[in-house]
């Protein structure tokens, strides 16, 4: 039962830069330039799972961003992991978007590429941290959806139980394919791409697919990017942090003790 | 500047995140230890990174020597005895691959590759390791093959290796012959104190009457001479990367720490004194860079290991040098601090001071340039 799977994915500024990224509170946007960007980690873990249910169950796994043409690496690197493919929707239209518009775009891009049984994503990006996209995209493409998945099973090439992170345990939820799903990080421990996997990479098929691809499937170029986004930053501020330093002293029991008042005292509790 | 392709791009960012997430958390533990962590053999060669270099019908990657040096310089960067690992492994491959017969290859390359097999070269002896033409051990050849005696010295992986490439005297010439592990009369010594590099096994070796057949010489024999002298000139460059990465990381080290450490009011790197000390490890590491990379960008646009004789030699000297020198001045930014094995500087000192008489010290380094200058 061959399964083909997209995986989304998305490259972000890299978190061991972000003490880097000012603001620039007339546009109300980061400024990103000078800082190095990564594939989203969750991401890399979506496609590593992507991956492993291949490997069990054969298939194809396709993976597609948005973003400029840099966004290219990304996708670059989940085919060294071991990717079948890649597709990248790249267009000045798409600039700006939120996530709504960012998950209809890829809605488009799964349109286009066609065939899956199973839509994987990372279940939040380390930038916006939302986390709303994979909803957004299942309600898109008609699709139901899960998110906080720490593990996926799939019984046939229709079904699959996942295992759903929720507040002091989990979920099982069986769910009829195609859908999307997203993980979290503790799902797996994703490989890293090898040398041959390296080599390979440019010679695996990456799709470039802009906004006319998208409306040649009745798509809306008025829905897409910072035209399309009902989100609108009203401000951005930095807040400064400030440390102050106190030292407990005593045996650990007591050091115990102290910490709990001053954390009530200081309203951290 | 290099113009690094894509492909060694993605490599560098594989390498450095296997450096990180492998090798970081363990490297204080392994180095007091002084243990041949024989599980990361498994775990490099799974990546593929013990055949960056070699052809693809022998189980390589082929992606070059170039890519093989940014490898090694971005293991040193974090944990250099993997990096010396991976360096020492490069010369018997490199050897066998392009003098050995087609069997020879066959046989011995793709379980090295694959991690399955350690090889090691044993040059040096009691008596010098840089006058390689005056052996002591030889090899007689007798009716049913080759009869070793003799006493090698400082062979590095020696302990470990299922392997041995021997360099010895077959009459007039030497020959490099392939001696196994467990044949009569091949003995493992002890293994020598370092006081860097304490993951990598240095070991003494010694043949007593070890017979070992006719077909184990590697290329003709008497051709063993030219052949090291072949293999340790595409070798050596990778010795400087490690130099260049154990600077890189000392810098790091030592950047951060100047950017966090507050010393009369105010973050250390703001102290003239400070800055001019990273002014220089920066155009150290700069310079030692073009130095490094160039041989093995060279060999892979068709350069032969005769054309890159004096850009070898001046690689491993360059970089064994600014791994010391920078991570001497790392040390005097952190104080106190850049002694305490904690901050790793200590750690990585010793090391690099073990690239210094490897593969030959800095002043055969600089006699080997200046007879290439002086031709």
């Amino acid at each position: 039962m061959p399964i083909d799977i997209i995986v989304c994915i998305k490259q972000v500024p890299d978190p061991e830069y972000f003490d880097k990224i000012t603001l620039d509170s007339a546009t109300g946007t980061i400024r990103r330039t000078g800082i190095p960007v990564i594939t989203n980690p969750a991401d890399r873990h979506a496609v590593e799972e992507a991956l492993r249910i291949r490997e069990e169950f054969g298939g194809s796994v396709t993976v597609l961003t948005m973003g400029p043409p840099q966004a290219r690496k990304s996708i670059d690197e989940a085919l060294a992991m071991g990717a079948d493919r890649g597709a990248l929707l790249c267009d000045q239209v798409f600039a700006g978007a939120d996530t709504l518009s960012t998950a209809y775009i890829l809605s488009g891009g799964i349109n286009l590429i066609g065939r899956y049984d199973l839509i994987l994503c990372g279940n939040e990006t380390v930038d916006g941290s939302t986390g709303q996209v994979p909803a957004q995209l299942s309600e898109f493409l008609g699709l139901p959806h899960t998110t906080h998945a720490r593990r996926i099973d799939m019984i046939d090439d229709r079904r699959a139980v996942i295992e759903r992170v929720v507040e002091n345990g989990y979920l099982r939820v069986e769910m009829e394919l195609p859908a999307v799903v997203a993980v979290l990080k503790r799902i797996n421990t994703y490989r890293l791409p090898t040398v041959m996997g390296i080599m390979e990479a440019s010679q695996k098929e990456v799709l470039e697919l802009g906004c006319s691809a998208c409306e040649s499937l009745g798509m809306n170029s008025c829905d897409m990017g910072l035209e399309g986004s009902p989100t609108r930053v009203a401000e951005v501020f930095e807040s400064p942090q400030r440390r102050r330093v106190e030292m407990l002293t005593g045996e650990p029991q007591e050091i115990a003790k102290q910490l709990v008042r001053r954390l009530h005292q200081l309203d951290a509790l | 500047m290099f113009d690094f392709t894509k492909e060694q791009e993605m490599l560098r960012t594989m390498v450095r995140e296997f450096a990180e997430t492998e090798l970081a958390p363990k490297a204080l533990e392994l180095d007091k230890r002084g243990e041949f962590p024989r599980d990361l053999v498994k775990k490099l060669a799974s990546l593929g990174l013990l055949g960056i270099s070699t052809t693809r019908d022998l189980g390589g990657s082929a992606m070059g020597h170039l890519a093989g040096t940014i490898a090694i310089e971005e293991l040193a960067r974090v944990y250099p005895s993997v990096a010396f690992f991976l360096e020492v492994g490069t010369g018997p491959v490199y050897a066998i691959s392009h003098f050995g017969s087609e069997e020879q290859k066959k046989k011995y390359i793709p379980p090295v590759l694959k991690g399955e097999k350690i090889m090691c070269i044993a040059a040096t002896e009691p008596t010098g390791g840089s006058e390689l033409t005056n052996l002591a051990t030889e090899a007689v050849l007798s009716e049913d093959g080759y009869v070793i005696n003799g006493r090698k010295v400082y062979i590095t992986g020696g302990g470990v290796a299922d392997q041995c490439i021997l360099l010895a005297k077959t009459g007039e010439r030497a020959s490099l012959i392939m001696v196994e592990r467990g044949t009569p009369g091949f003995t493992i010594g002890r293994r020598q104190d370092q006081m860097g590099l304490r993951s990598v096994d240095v070991s003494e070796l010694a043949f007593n009457d070890c017979k070992v057949s006719k077909d184990s010489v590697i290329g003709k024999e008497g051709s063993g001479f030219p052949i090291a002298m072949t293999t340790f000139t595409v070798a050596r460059p990778a010795i400087g990367a490690i130099g260049l990465g154990i600077a890189r990381g000392a810098f790091e080290i030592a950047l951060k720490y100047a950017k966090e450490r507050v010393l009369y009011g105010k973050p250390i790197a703001r102290l003239q004194a400070i800055q001019f000390l990273l002014a220089d490890m920066d155009s150290e590491i700069d310079a030692a860079r073009w130095l490094v990379y160039y041989p093995g960008a060279a060999l892979d646009k068709g350069a032969s290991p005769r054309d890159i004789i004096k850009a070898s030699s001046r690689a491993k000297a360059a970089g064994a040098g600014v791994g010391v020198s920078v991570t001497l001045k790392a040390i005097e930014i952190l104080g106190g601090n850049g002694v305490s094995p904690e901050y790793h500087l200590a750690r990585l000192l010793n090391d690099a001071m073990e690239l210094i008489p490897a593969t030959g010290t800095q002043q055969i380094m600089k006699i080997i340039q200046a007879g290439e200058i002086l031709k």
